[in-house]
């Protein structure tokens, strides 16, 4: 039942972190068709949205799809009404990994791609799941 | 005439043969790059969170060494670039935090530099460039792959249309190629993905290049090393993931107009290429 329970503080940090205004957004999935990977998302990127306008947390905290969002910025591009989404994503992994969750785990990465791998693959990876 | 540029990490390393092509190039039109002295990593990545400051520190203390220098900085990766060039448009926009960033640093920095991408220089000199070509690409069916770091956001970045570009494609012409236009030019490798899912790179990379093959390209350029990675070194796993897939030579930009411009072979890095370019090249007489 809390479900229901708007958590506005949430939807608070989230406006703040991005700089972005969730009311922009009216839902018209312009972000999910283009988003080249939405297909790999367990939520795509305007149902992401979609839990921030109404301040569902757990659902919001428990998605993947943000994680997925290489901020290649295709759909702020398309945005009909100027909302860049790729900082909303953004504002969920911010979230997550300044409470020291989802942070990439180094000795998990193969050993041979290491050092297979350009120096900017990894610093931008470093850069984008630490805090 | 010297020009001031700034290579970044992957140059030295990776990114080696879009190094020394690119010196090549502009040695080959009577340019000098002069390296930015004591240069450090960009931190590759704009920051995306708004009350990130730190992240805006190393962009600025490049911008504030390299204003010191030149009122010009050129820059060849596309990552350096789209992360420059935002913390630029940011500063410029929010006074107030480069206010404070500047109070917490010894460097000193107005927001003034400008950012230059070699494309952009041979988009504005391009009859020097075509006035050295001593090579026709003719036939070489390229396919100019943009990536998203030099397009988006087009408000800060400016560097073309974001979603129908043509510099790459006005710039392969002007060496005699044929560049081959392909609808998901524009759209991503899967980045940085690589590390952390490298499924979704792989997937995304594999469907780009079976879109340029599929509209007649036989070749993909392109000026960042971290799409360059993703294009080239994935394609054996996406020979293993698709057994239909055919391999195509992937070059960077600068290797291309090296060729163009009669560079010698040693400097076009060729031989670091995972797919074999020497085919192809040597299918249209080009070596």
């Amino acid at each position: 039942m809390n479900k229901i329970l708007a958590d506005k503080d949430l939807t608070r940090r989230i406006e703040e972190i991005s700089d972005q205004k969730l009311s922009d957004c009216y839902q018209c999935g312009r972000c999910t068709a283009g988003c080249p990977f939405a297909e790999f998302m367990d939520v795509p990127p305007n149902q992401v949205i979609r839990f921030m306008q109404l301040g569902l947390k757990e659902d919001l905290l428990k998605t993947q799809g943000p994680w997925f969002c290489a901020a290649c910025l295709v759909c702020q591009a398309r945005c009909p009404r100027g909302v860049d989404i790729p900082r909303l994503m953004e504002a969920v992994r911010t979230i997550h990994l300044r409470a020291k969750e989802g942070l990439i785990d180094v000795p998990e990465i193969d050993k041979e791609f290491l050092l297979d791998a350009p120096p900017l693959a990894l610093i931008s990876a470093f850069s984008k799941f630490t805090y | 005439m010297k020009l001031q540029y700034y290579p970044g990490c992957t140059l030295y390393t990776k990114a080696k043969p879009l190094n020394t092509s690119l010196h090549a190039c502009f040695n080959a039109v009577g340019i000098e790059l002069a390296e930015l002295p004591h240069w450090y990593c960009c931190g590759t990545t704009f920051t995306l969170a708004r009350d990130n400051r730190m992240s805006l520190i190393a962009p600025l203390r490049i911008l504030a060494k390299a204003q010191q220098e030149d009122g010009k900085v050129l820059v060849p990766c596309s990552i350096c670039y789209n992360t420059l060039k935002r913390a630029n448009y940011m500063l410029n926009e929010d006074r107030e935090t480069l206010d404070i960033l500047n109070e917490h640093l010894e460097e000193s920095y107005d927001g003034n530099e400008i950012v230059l991408h070699p494309l952009e220089f041979f988009r504005d000199n391009e009859e020097l460039v075509r006035s050295k070509v001593k090579k026709s690409l003719k036939d070489l069916k390229v396919g100019c792959y943009y990536g998203c770091l030099l397009l988006r956001p087009q408000q800060e970045i400016q560097f073309d249309d974001p979603e129908a570009p043509t510099i790459f494609e006005n710039f392969i012409s002007s060496v005699g190629a044929t560049p081959i236009d392909f609808p998901l030019k524009v759209e991503c490798c899967g980045s940085y993905l690589v590390v952390t899912s490298p499924d979704a790179a792989l997937e995304s990379s594999y469907k780009l290049l079976r879109n340029a093959q599929g509209n007649g390209v036989n070749a993909v350029v392109t000026s960042c090393p971290l799409c360059y990675y993703n294009l080239d070194a994935l394609q054996e796993k996406m020979t293993k993931a698709h057994p239909d897939f055919k391999q195509i030579p992937v070059f960077y930009f600068s290797q291309i107009l090296a060729l163009a411009l009669g560079a010698e072979e040693k400097n076009l890095g060729l031989e670091q290429n995972k797919v074999s370019p020497y085919t192809i090249l040597k299918e249209y007489d080009l070596l």
